[in-house]
């Protein structure tokens, strides 16, 4: 557990500090916000005539309300622990790498159910906008994390019984 | 795990309620403590990190006049600046959540131990959110103190990103798994992987 928490630190610290960097951010982060915030507009439009996008940006026509999906706001915090997390534990690497891309599907799932649950309470109530925002969504987006790292310990559980039976 | 995810999503509730409600005294000796650490550090610049209902005000040694940091002599008022401290705080209801979400043979100690490390780093996290606050507000008077050592602005900017962003939610996470591996729900997962 102790190796396992280290090597998780390690991994962790070294890809949080790549995502700073600027030409990271440059070239891969905020291309990949505006994406976020293209998708998040692309489902609510045929649903909801009263709202315009453009860029990173939501508005509702009539309230004037906006939001801004900004760097922090894509789920790229959450999928570096996965990643740190998986890459951390013994496995093989295919195994990692399908853990790895599905992980990273459930987490922006979560992330664009977040993004646009949050810009609809901010037009209802502020407070209540920024208390789920800054306090609940992280949280439950770290559970989500949480779980899908479970599944992943239990598909490696499994896979490692029937080896241990032929072994044995 | 459907039984853990549902019992997760009832306590959330509650105890994210509770944290709300007793927010301020739950910061209090966390805020004591940071105040006396930074205006210990940099006494030419923080005068103290005081309470402010669920948030905290950090005072500094300058005034202000026409968005210009100047001495305190020749100002009207103190310059402060409100730091929230719930954006680092709310890693206890969360993890109060995930610990109690979880069938264990022993509850309490295993959570004031868990308490006791989250409070820890609520501390560290808030010293990061001042030198954050004090990097982007005060700049050149507080990079250039005589005598004091000052990190540089890529550790502060580092420190607070990983305080705010990471930490809040991370180390519940790994508190949690670390006290729960013998629990029903991760029982063998951890022998069979990382210690065969």
């Amino acid at each position: 557990m102790l190796r396992f928490v280290t090597t998780f630190l390690l991994i962790l610290l070294a890809l949080f500090t790549l995502e700073l960097l600027a030409p990271v951010q440059e070239h891969v982060i905020v291309p990949f916000t505006a994406v976020l915030a293209s998708l998040s507009a692309v489902l609510i439009l045929p649903f909801d005539s009263s709202v315009v996008a453009y860029g990173k940006i939501l508005q509702f026509k009539d309230s004037g309300f906006a939001v801004s999906i900004e760097a922090g706001c894509n789920g790229v915090e959450a999928t570096i622990v996965l990643i740190a997390a998986i890459c951390a534990f013994p496995g093989s690497w295919r195994a990692r790498l399908i853990a790895i891309f599905l992980g990273f599907l459930a987490i922006q799932v979560m992330n664009i159910v977040r993004i646009i649950s949050l810009f609809y309470l901010g037009d209802w109530n502020m407070e209540y906008f920024s208390w789920i925002h800054l306090y609940l969504w992280p949280a439950l987006i770290m559970l989500d994390v949480l779980v899908v790292f479970i599944v992943y310990l239990r598909y490696l559980s499994v896979q490692a019984k029937p080896l241990e039976t032929t072994v044995g | 795990m459907r039984q853990f995810l549902l019992f997760v999503f009832v306590l959330l509730i509650p105890c994210f309620g509770l944290w709300t409600v007793a927010n301020a005294p739950i910061g209090l000796p966390a805020i004591g403590i940071a105040g006396s650490l930074l205006s210990n550090w940099f006494p030419d610049v923080v005068n103290a990190l005081s309470p402010s209902g669920p948030e905290a005000i950090l005072m500094t040694e300058f005034g202000e006049k026409a968005g210009q940091l100047i001495p305190l002599s020749q100002a009207d008022y103190r310059l402060g600046f409100q730091i929230n401290t719930r954006v680092l705080s709310y890693s206890l209801p969360f993890y109060t959540a995930l610990h109690f979400a979880t069938q264990r043979k022993t509850y309490l100690a295993d959570y004031l131990w868990g308490l006791l490390i989250l409070y820890v780093l609520f501390i560290c996290g808030l010293v990061c959110l001042c030198l954050k606050t004090l990097m982007v507000n005060v700049s050149a008077p507080f990079f250039n103190q005589a005598g004091v050592f000052v990190p540089n602005a890529e550790v502060i900017a580092v420190s607070y990103q990983f305080s705010v962003l990471i930490v809040p939610t991370l180390a519940p996470a790994i508190l949690w798994l670390s006290q729960s591996k013998d629990s029903p729900l991760l029982q063998g997962l951890f022998v069979r992987t990382v210690d065969r």
